[in-house]
């Protein structure tokens, strides 16, 4: 019964999606670390964590019958599996290489969610092909230049440039990556246009002395051909890591079937033949050695048991000799139980047994075992906002009946009251957990910088550093989705426009690495995140020129602001005192669209910046969104509601009696002269004109406004529910939500209000 | 009595497939494990009658739960389930004491048959 593969599809995509970007992640890690010269066992964690996600996601796409990024991601493993075996061949192109395909895999496995053919680019799997060979090859992935290591005498092949072994014919599918000859692209290669080299030794028969479940050195020098590379290991015996080596003859085991004795030790001839459709032969024919090893005592083997190993079962045929006094129907049933043998021949032979040696018991060392993983369940994120907007309309709900308990007689309350307080402090307590469940770390956003300000460092010729402190901190899975591109643009601005180039750098007394820092801490409910850059810095000057020279403001007013307000100027959009806008980023472009999206996630942004010495943009955000305080102010008969993060105050005033600048009121307020708009006006309700009334003086997008109101109706904690379409367009409103007593109120858009 | 069995993966997706090849063919997955301590700890737990192990894993990998689970219990049947291209892997994992092993990606009836095989049943 075949299976139903779209059942697992989107496990398949997000489990896929994971491996990718701990495999991206880990590349630019690995970098690092190498370029630092960190020591091996700092360095082979990263190289074992690269391949198992290569790994993973080859084994995942293979399951989902996606051949062809099953094929790229095996591209991958391979390079990356060579790297294990030589970190010191890791180096810069290599590490492009793999960032390529963990992109295009990426890609892929997107095609594939949405049920499109995904088939990998195959000039970047030929790309990677060349790139194992030339690894093997010892050559310079760059340059392709011979580069000769000590230890590894590097070999210069005078193979066709594209050899493709017919590994599955020849009975070698199972060649382990770096026991295969240089070029040895598996099996379903598309470089298959190639001359195809069919590797015809001839099997080494071998007299073993030891049985081969004696731990075998795994660098015992095997029969090579001659074109094969120099072994990566070293070449003297080293017991395999993962057994220890018995020093002194092991005590004979116990006779696995209880039989000591029951039938005289003899010789026998055990001649097996691979299926067909096994498509590792040579591991098939190792498990036959080792289940007829349990058995007996296996005095040879052809091919030998390193031959096997090194995936080679010319033929598919495998012939074992076996000393055993074991009936020979007790073997054949121990062979009935191993898949995919063809054909099975058991004969006594003439030949006498060695003296019986029994296989030594395995045994294993026992390092510190790991640190125990977290336990955790993946939950759909739509599950999650299901729940955050259950528990909001429970408070709702709870604040309703509250609100209709009042309508009640006196005497009735006091029960009612109660209730209702159990269940608010239920509610509440839920409210807490499912925003906890939602609080995610900041690291989901921050992980991707580094690889970021790689590419670009890269295609612009700088070098760059990329530290990031306090991942740990969480904050609501909302604020991060919608913070992950704007921290990415300003971390490439910083890259583009901050860093400066390598010998600039250096006549400025800097290092020639530049380095960015984010920073995230908990302040309060808040979290603060900080970018800074030590490169050249923003010149408030010039942003007060490109400003006025924009149109943006005038010359007086841009003059009239501080250094820190005109540096706020980069925020308006279009301008910039980037030289030449790249296509990697301007500041300005955009970074108004970063302050935009901090503030509707009830942020604040502020830009700090010395010329030469470097710039430092600092974002407070709120810990989640979806319970905000407000203001609630009452405009005509209608109630709405403020965002307590961009009210500064409020004052009770004349409004007639304000001082008038070109027509339009003005607050003093605070020190500062603040413009006065009349919320009724701007939204078009009718107004009471009362001239008694309320200022709210709150956050525009330009500096502070006064917002003429008619009431002030007091703070309150609001679950705030975004705005569904067609409303969503509406400019100068954020979200909605609704009072105990039922009413719905709209929350406003201070900063678009005016634009409105 | 139904064959009892237990099923490591790192990926859900995989182990969920294998669960559903198991599903309806005389056998009952006792449990799942997402890596090698995991495995160990549940093998131990649940002594199952078959263990699929994958051989990639965080933590521990399938070959080191293989060595610690046949170290536990010599008549341990683990049936390595591993990806193409990492043969020596496989290798390394039945020198370790795994009774068999799959190739991803493999058909729900050949999975079936490796399996019943080892268990003796075929």
């Amino acid at each position: 019964m075949p299976l139903d593969l779209s059942r697992y599809l989107s496990l398949f995509v997000a489990e896929a999606g994971d491996h990718l970007d701990g495999f991206s992640r880990g590349l630019v890690a690995l970098e690092q670390l190498v370029r630092d010269g960190a020591p091996p066992h700092q360095v082979k964690p990263q190289v074992d964590a690269l391949f198992r996600h290569a790994h993973s996601v080859k084994g995942m796409s293979a399951s989902m019958q996606l051949g062809g990024v099953a094929g790229l991601a095996h591209r991958a493993e391979d390079l990356v599996d060579l790297y294990r075996a030589e970190p010191s061949r890791v180096e810069a192109a290599g590490i492009d290489l793999l960032l390529a395909a963990g992109d295009a895999l990426a890609e892929l496995v997107d095609l594939a969610s949405r049920g499109e053919p995904a088939e990998p680019d195959l000039a970047l799997v030929v790309r990677l092909s060349d790139a194992v060979r030339r690894v093997k090859d010892g050559r310079d992935l760059a340059t392709g230049e011979l580069t000769v290591r000590s230890g590894a005498e590097p070999t210069v092949r005078a193979d066709p440039p594209s050899p493709v072994r017919a590994e599955r014919s020849a009975g070698t599918a199972g060649a382990e990556s770096r026991h295969a000859p240089p070029g040895g692209a598996p099996l379903d290669s598309p470089s298959g246009a190639g001359p195809v080299v069919i590797e015809a030794e001839q099997p080494a028969e071998t007299e073993t002395a030891t049985p081969y479940s004696t731990p075998t050195p795994t660098a015992t020098p095997t029969p090579r051909p001659p074109t094969d590379p120099p072994a990566p290991r070293p070449p003297t015996p080293t017991p395999a890591s993962t057994e220890t080596p018995a020093p002194v003859p092991p005590p004979p085991a116990p006779d696995p079937a209880g039989l000591a004795g029951a039938s005289p030790r003899r010789r026998v001839l055990v001649e097996v033949e691979v299926a067909a459709a096994c498509p590792v032969p040579a591991v098939r024919a190792f498990l036959v050695v080792k289940k007829l090893g349990a058995l007996g005592l296996v005095a040879r083997t052809a091919p030998s048991v390193d031959e096997l190993k090194a995936g080679r079962l010319p033929g598919r045929r495998l012939s074992v000799h076996l000393d055993t006094s074991e009936p020979l129907d007790r073997l054949t049933r121990a062979l009935a139980q191993i898949s995919d043998l063809g054909h099975v021949a058991l004969r006594e032979a003439d030949e006498a047994p060695a003296p019986p040696v029994a296989p030594p018991a395995a045994t294993s060392p026992t390092g510190a075992p790991p640190a125990e993983p977290s336990r955790t369940v993946r939950v759909r994120t739509e599950i999650l906002d299901g729940f955050v907007d259950a528990v909001g309309e429970l408070l709702l709900a709870t604040a309703r009946i509250r609100e209709v308990g009042r309508a009640l007689p006196e005497v009735h309350r006091p029960p009612l009251d109660e209730g209702v307080d159990r269940l608010h402090a239920i509610v509440k307590d839920l409210h807490d957990k499912v925003m906890a469940v939602r609080m995610t770390p900041l690291a989901t956003v921050t992980e991707r910088l580094p690889r970021a300000a790689r590419d670009v460092a890269r295609r612009l010729g700088r070098q760059v550093e990329v530290e990031i402190r306090g991942a740990e901190i969480e904050l609501d899975r909302a604020i991060l989705e919608e913070l992950a591109d704007p921290l990415l643009h300003v971390l490439r601005n910083a890259v583009d426009h901050g860093i400066e180039a390598p010998h600039l750098r250096l006549l400025a007394g800097k290092p020639a690495t530049g380095h960015i820092t984010v920073t995230a801490r908990r302040d309060r409910d808040r979290v603060v995140l900080e970018i800074a850059d030590d490169g050249k810095g923003m010149s408030a000057g010039r942003l007060r020129e490109a400003a006025v020279a924009r149109g943006a403001l005038g010359a007086a007013q841009a003059a009239a602001l501080t250094d820190k307000e005109a540096l706020l100027l980069a925020c308006l959009p279009g301008v910039s005192t980037a030289e030449q806008v790249t296509d990697v980023s301007g500041r300005g472009v955009g970074l108004d669209a970063v302050k935009r999206t901090v503030e509707a996630v009830g942020g604040t942004v502020e830009l700090e910046s010395a010329p030469g010495v470097g710039t430092r943009l600092v974002l407070r955000l709120p810990l989640t969104v979806a319970v905000q305080p407000v203001l609630l102010v009452g405009v005509g008969d209608e109630i709405l509601g403020l965002p307590i993060s961009k009210v500064h105050g409020a004052a009770h005033v004349a409004f007639a009696s304000l001082d008038r600048s070109r027509g339009a009121p003005i607050l003093p307020y605070d020190g500062e002269l603040v413009p006065v708009h009349d919320l009724a006006a701007l939204l078009g309700f009718p107004s009471d004109g009362r001239d008694d009334r309320a200022v709210v003086v709150a956050e525009g997008a330009d500096g502070r406004i006064g917002l003429v109101v008619d009431a002030l109706l007091g703070q309150q904690e609001a679950v705030l529910k975004p705005l569904g379409s067609p409303l969503s367009g509406v400019a100068g409103l954020s979200a909605v939500t609704v009072l105990g007593t039922g009413r719905p109120v709209f929350i406003l858009d201070v900063p678009r209000l005016l634009a409105a | 009595m139904a064959k009892r069995v237990l099923i490591v993966d790192d990926a859900i997706f995989m182990r969920n497939m294998i669960k559903d090849i198991f599903a309806g063919s005389g056998f009952e997955v006792v449990g799942e494990a997402a890596n090698g301590l995991e495995a160990v700890e549940k093998y131990k737990e649940l002594k199952p009658d078959l263990t699929t192990m994958d051989i990639v894993m965080p933590f521990k990998s399938g070959i080191e739960a293989t060595r610690e689970i046949i170290k536990h219990d010599g008549r341990a049947v683990v049936v390595m389930c591993s990806a193409l291209g990492q043969e020596s892997l496989v290798m390394e994992a039945i020198e370790a004491g795994a009774s068999d092993f799959i190739v991803k990606p493999f058909k729900s009836e050949d999975v079936l048959s490796v399996v019943k095989k080892v268990l003796g049943d075929a």
